[in-house]
Order: structure tokens, then sequence, then C-alpha cells
């Protein structure tokens, strides 16, 4: 494809220059242009070679002052220059702002980003408040590496699955006609075995059964051929289920996105999500463990009423543990403080009003002892 | 805090209702005679009321299960019939005609007071015609761990292990901090909710513990998770039971088979012994003073298994998790790890971490499962070895 392009290039100007070398096609019939995105400038191959293997080297065109590498020098694509340069803003501010529909809000929001891309596009290529888009260019971009970098993943998904989905579908088509193909062979020798059969048995029969052979012998071949055809039938509406499941499919993997919004140039975005880092895990539950608000807990408790325990290796040798028995009393004896009855009655009311019928609760409050006296 | 509808209101409460609500009863404070006559008849009207308003919360929908000693019946709230309980229902036993179980009182006793994510709870307590009491369960349709355990379809990993441990042993801490000993922790009594969050369930053989000179008795825990000190016939004990029993779960969690699984008590010891070592009086002083401790003769001598014996069964746990379980399984009650420093232990906060509880294996047919666990008696194992349950010695209970 290229080389068909550029014998069209070649031929129509014979007497092309390089703006560098001056040399010409017609002396270098294989000459190359190459262009540099950083000021489009076109110069031939050799010149490029000549000028940049030594490093960054300044434009030779006169006037241009521009540094040069020769890693981006790179062949041309649109024969007007404008275009190319177009192109090439374009295909870099696409892979910055590179949001997805599925992003946005609303329609509205979606054509006011598409709006909005086109206006820096067309900025950059009249060159109309250069330098500040370009900032804004480059501040959205650090600011949404990761999303920039999600969306790119995507679509690179994207372009490989569709091609794949369309050399499966070729492929499909190729099985598909040379099922037929082999069909219609078998069909034919079917018909030709057939025809040589009823033959035979014409020849060795007797006259009066001539008719009755030819027709079994037609009605054989066509009950072969409609059973052949509802069989066809089936194939076909399988492959057509399985191509509906293929066809879903790609819609899913193209469902979120999940970064953050924290983007000033783009409005209308939606509000994702951050899924929150995981806290490590918590084994309590978030219960806090030893909590104790009115004592704590000594190793140990003198009493006599407790000591034949300390000396009794039986119940110690069982894991009874006194610590556990301290700790349960000091419990037990603190447990009723901040413990507000009065609070625990009105919040109870306040709750079962809400579905229990008004009788019950009235019993319920009857029900109570602490409700009355206890302050 | 919950608070239980039998409670008897107080004679000064039902005097101010009744004030409030016919004038010709109360005529004169001082007279005495009407007021003692009415009040028996205001006392039962009241419970009953309010054992009504409680029942008529309520709407029996399906039998989920039947066993020996309860029905479990799904049910709904009547106001929203999205909201699923189930209701165990204590058949009157024929051994206790006189009053309720004893498996019903402790239940009752105990799930009322604990509150926690990994603890059954009880919403409310009934009792129906003939006196039956009524059980308003948490309703947790996706079985139980021993399903998932015993279903080879299902597979699982050590991330979900560590989800179910991490729940079972919070559950398990809750109770020991507020003095509670579940006593019958096993795969069939960790019941599973719809959000996967498992739930410590049967407190039928429940208890408070920790008091000194109050006897418990050894007969509890079903025998495959029963600790070596109850084996041996220990009449005090502490949470460390409890921890043995979490132990074993957490072995078979791995392993898919129940890790020390004797026929009688006798043959679980001998396990017990050559699975994790013989208890001496080196490695558990004092061991034989206890009442039903069995000498084993020097020749049988197993030595304690260190941390390479399960490191070795437990490949999948890894070092830690090995150690984590090796702590578990201490013989001697008082080196076992309590369930507080269980859930202190690093297995929780190394790779991998716990799966989410909406990601953990799950498989249909849980609410019949929650039928049967939840009819069971208290100690008892399933179906094949319905004849290896225990009889409680519930004379030598007190408290």
């Amino acid at each position: 494809m290229p080389s068909s392009r550029e014998a069209m290039v070649h031929r129509g100007d014979e007497d092309e220059v390089c703006p560098v070398c001056k040399s010409s096609r017609y002396l270098n019939p294989d000459m190359r242009f190459l262009i540099n995105p950083e000021c489009y400038h076109k110069m031939c191959e050799s010149c490029v070679d000549r000028i940049f293997s030594s490093g960054p080297a300044n434009c030779p065109v006169a006037g241009c002052h521009k540094t040069l590498r020769k890693n981006r020098f790179r062949k041309q694509t649109f024969e007007d220059i404008n275009v190319e340069r177009e192109v090439d803003i374009r295909r870099r501010v696409m892979t910055v702002l590179n949001r997805r529909e599925e992003e946005f809000d609303s329609k509205l929001d979606w054509d006011n980003f598409l709006e909005q891309r086109e206006e820096m596009i067309f900025n950059l290529v009249n060159k109309v408040d250069v330098a500040k888009t370009e900032a804004n260019l480059q501040k959205y971009a650090a600011d949404n590496m990761s999303s920039i970098r999600a969306n790119q993943a995507l679509e690179a998904k994207e372009v490989t699955s569709f091609q794949e989905r369309q050399n499966q579908e070729q492929e499909l088509a190729r099985m598909r006609r040379q099922a037929a193909r082999e069909e219609y062979e078998n069909e034919r020798k079917e018909i030709l075995a057939g025809r040589e059969d009823v033959l035979t048995r014409l020849a060795s029969g007797q006259p009066a059964d001539a008719a009755a052979i030819a027709r079994e012998g037609q009605k054989v071949i066509l009950k072969k051929s409609s059973a052949r055809r509802s069989e066809e039938e089936r194939i076909r509406q399988k492959q057509a289920a399985l191509r509906g499941t293929d066809a879903k499919k790609p819609g899913q993997t193209t469902a979120t996105t999940a970064e953050e919004a924290g983007s000033g140039l783009i409005k209308g975005l939606k509000k994702v999500k951050t899924p929150e880092p995981e806290k490590p895990y918590d084994p309590f539950g978030g219960m806090v463990p030893n909590k104790r608000d009115y004592y704590s807990l000594q190793d140990d408790y003198p009493s006599s009423y407790l000591d034949p325990i300390r000396q009794d290796h039986r119940m110690l040798a069982g894991g009874y543990d006194l610590q556990e028995y301290y700790s349960r009393t000091l419990l037990e004896a603190f447990a009723g403080l901040g413990c507000f009855i009065d609070e625990e009655v009105s919040k109870r009311e306040a709750n079962s009003f809400n579905f229990v019928k008004p009788v019950g609760t009235h019993g319920a409050l009857a029900a109570t002892p602490g409700s009355q006296g206890d302050k | 805090m919950t608070v239980s509808p039998l409670v008897p209101p107080s004679p000064s409460a039902v005097a101010h209702r009744k004030s409030a609500g016919s004038e010709t009863a109360r005529t004169t404070q001082g007279n005495e005679s009407p007021l003692q006559q009415v009040q028996p008849v205001a006392d039962r009207e009241i419970t009953e009321q309010l054992n009504d308003e409680v029942r008529h919360k309520y709407i029996k929908a399906k039998k989920l299960g039947e066993g020996t000693y309860a029905v479990v019946y799904l049910g709904h709230l009547r106001t929203d019939p999205s909201s699923f309980v189930a209701i165990k229902k204590i058949k009157v036993n024929t051994e206790y005609k006189d009053g309720l179980s004893m498996d019903a009182i402790r239940e009752v006793k105990y799930l009322q007071e604990l509150r926690h994510p990994n603890i059954i709870a009880l919403h409310d307590v009934f009792s129906s015609k003939d006196q039956n009491l009524n059980l308003v369960l948490e309703y947790l349709p996706r079985g139980d761990l021993e399903m998932l355990i015993k279903d080879s379809n299902v597979h699982y990993g050590v991330a979900d292990v560590k989800a179910w441990m991490a729940m079972l042993a919070r559950g398990v801490w809750f109770c020991h901090e507020n003095f509670v000993l579940h006593r019958d922790i096993k795969p069939n009594n960790l019941l599973i909710a719809s959000d996967g969050e498992v739930k410590l369930a049967d407190f039928g053989l429940a208890r408070s513990f920790a008091d000194p000179y109050l006897n418990m008795t050894h007969q509890v825990i079903t025998r495959w998770y029963r600790p070596p000190e109850l084996l041996y016939g220990a009449r005090q004990y502490s949470g460390a039971v409890d921890i043995w029993s979490v132990g074993m779960v957490f072995a078979e969690l791995l392993l898919r088979v129940p890790f020390v699984a004797g026929n009688s008590d006798l043959d679980q010891i001998t396990k017990i012994c050559e699975a994790f070592g013989t208890p001496t009086e080196e490695n558990w002083p004092s061991v034989s003073k206890l009442p039903n401790y069995i000498p084993t003769d020097g020749n049988h001598l197993v030595p304690l298994q260190g941390r390479d014996f399960f490191l070795r069964h437990f490949p999948t746990a890894g070092p830690v998790g090995a150690d984590l379980l090796m702590s578990m399984c201490a013989l001697d009650p008082r080196k076992r790890s309590t369930a507080y420093q269980a859930l202190q232990h690093s297995w929780w906060s190394t790779e991998p971490r716990p799966t989410n509880k909406e990601d953990l294996p799950r498989k249909s047919g849980g609410t019949k499962k929650m039928g049967d666990d939840l009819t069971r008696r208290g100690g008892e194992l399933d179906d094949q070895f319905k004849n290896a349950a225990r009889q409680l010695d519930f004379a030598a209970m007190k408290g």
C-alpha cells in the first residue's frame, strides 16, 4: 500500500527538490522526505542523516531555530503539511483528554466536553493562546494520570477485542462457506447414487414395477434433502444464538472506570466512587478489648476466701483461673454504672411507638420495675 | 439489652396501671381487700397481654425442621413479610413435665444477654398455647460450616478459613468476655447468615463460669471437640475448653475431616494423646490429680508435639497459622491461648487477608440445615452418631 502511494507521489514531482541540500528527485529517484513534528520543515533522508546523526541540532531551514532530534523524524502522511500538523496535535490532545462517554452525567456534559476538546485543538492548530492551552493540558495530564492510563488501557483492549471478533467472524464465515460447499457436493453425490440405484433396480425388476420404483427413488431423495434442510436450520439457529452471546460480551468490559474525578478542566464528570483503601484487618471486629471505664484489674487480690483455691492443684490443672474470677467479680460490681434506666426507657418508648400498638406500650412501661421510682 | 417479656410486673406498676384504667376498681387507696382480690387477675392479664403482643408480632410460616427437642419454623414479622425470623418452639419435654428443659432455660438466659454480630440474635421469647416456649431467633439461611466442610463441590482456600475462624474467634471472645462458656462449639453449631457472617448458635449447653466453689459438669461439648481436661473429668475449668473446640474446628476446616474423632471417651483421649502427645506431669503439672485421669504406661508415651508437627499436618495454614493452631491445641488448659490472645495473633494480619464475608463460598439448601441444627439437642452428633449422644448429667450441674 505505501509503495503505490509513494510511487504516485513520486511520479507527480520529478523536479522535487530537497529544500536543504537542493538535490532533486531527478538525480536521486530514491529520495525520501522526512519531517519533524517540531517545525514540520521537510528535508530529505540523507540530510537528516548528515545533520542529526551526531545528536540534536538546529533546523537547517533559514529562520527556524528549533532544535531537532533524529529520532523524531518521520515520513509525512498527508501531502498538506498543515493537515499533518493538525492530525498530530489532535492525536496528542486526544490521548490526554481521553474521557469516555460513560464517565459523564449527561449527554450535554459529554457534548460540552467534546466541544471543549475541539476548541483546544483549534487553539493549538491556529496558535491562539497556545501557552495557556498547553498549560491547561499539562496540568490536566498531571492531575488525571491514572484515569488517562485506565482509559488508554480500555481503548487498547477494545481495539484488540474488536480485531479478535473480526477474525473470529471471518473464520466462521469461511467455515460456513466450506460447509455449504461440502453439503452441495454430498447432495449431488447422493442424487447420482439414488439415480443409479433406481436404474439398477429398474433394470433388474419387472416392467410393471417401474413407476413405483421411480416414485420411491424420488421420495427418498426428497426426504433426505428435507432432513438436511432442517438440520441446516438448526445449526444456523445455534450459530445465531452464539453470535448473540458474543455480541453481548464486549459491552460488559467497558462498564466502569473508577477513578477520582478531580479535574477542574472538565465539568459534569460522574462522581466516581473511589474504593476506599482497605483498612488493616481488625480481628476484634471494631470492638475495643479490655475496655474498663471504672476500674483496673490487679494481678492478685488477697482473700482468705480464695486461699484454698490457690492451693488446689486439681482445680488449677483443669484450667480454672482465679484471674477470671477477679475479672468477673469486678465486671459485675461495676456493670450498673453508666446505665441510666430512665433514658433507656424513654428511648425504648420512642422506638416502640413506631410499630407496637399504644396499649402494648403502656403495658411495657407498666411492666418495667424501674420506670416509676428509679431516679 | 432486651428485657424478657416474661418479667413479672411489679405490684406498684399494676396498681398504677389500674388507676389509669378503671376508676371503679380503685375507690380508696387505703382499702386493701379489693385490690388484693383484683391483683392476681390483673397480674395474669398483663403478662398474657404482653405475651400475646409479642406472639402477634410474628407469623409462623412453614416448618423448617423437627427434632426430639424442638421444632423450628420459618416466620416473619406481621408488619414486614420480608423480615424473616426462625421460631424455635421447644417441645414440652416428657422428662421435665413440671417445668422447662434445662437447654431452653440456658439458651434464653444467655442469648438474651449476648448481642454480637457473631452470635445468633434472640429477638423475642413468647409462649404459645399449651405453655410451649418459643424463641424468636435470627434467620440464618445459609446453612452451617459443617455443610461446607463436607461438600466436596465447595472449594475454599486459606483466606476463607481465616475469615471464618476470625468470626468464630470473635464470637467466642465476646462470650468469654461476658463470662459465658458456650460448651458446644462444633461446625454444625456455626450457622451462616445471608451476608456470610458466621454466627455461634445453640446455647443449650452454655453457662457462666469463674465461680470458684461451683462445680461444673465435665459431660459437655460434643466428643470430637472436647478438650482433654473435660475427658479427664475436671469440674472446674475456664474458657480454655471452648478454645480447644475452636482449635478442632480450625483443624477440621483445614483438613475437611474431623481431626481427632474418637468412638468413645476413652478412644477420644487415646486419639488426642496420639495426635498431640501424652499429658504428663511435666507438660501439664498436676494433671494426674484430675478425677478421671488415666495414667499411660511409660512405653506408649508420645512426646508433646512441636511446631513441626503442626506444620507438617496443616501445611495450608502456613507457619503462622500452624502456630496459632498449636497455641489453641495446648494440652494444658493454662498454656492454651485465650480467645483474646488468639485474636491478637499475627495470623490475622499476615497474607492472605481474610476473605470479605460477602465473597465467602456458599451453598444452597441452608434453610433446611438451619432447621436441623436448631432442633438438635446440645452435645449431639448428627444422624449416624445418634447413639453416641451423651446423656447430660444435670444433677451434677448447679446454676
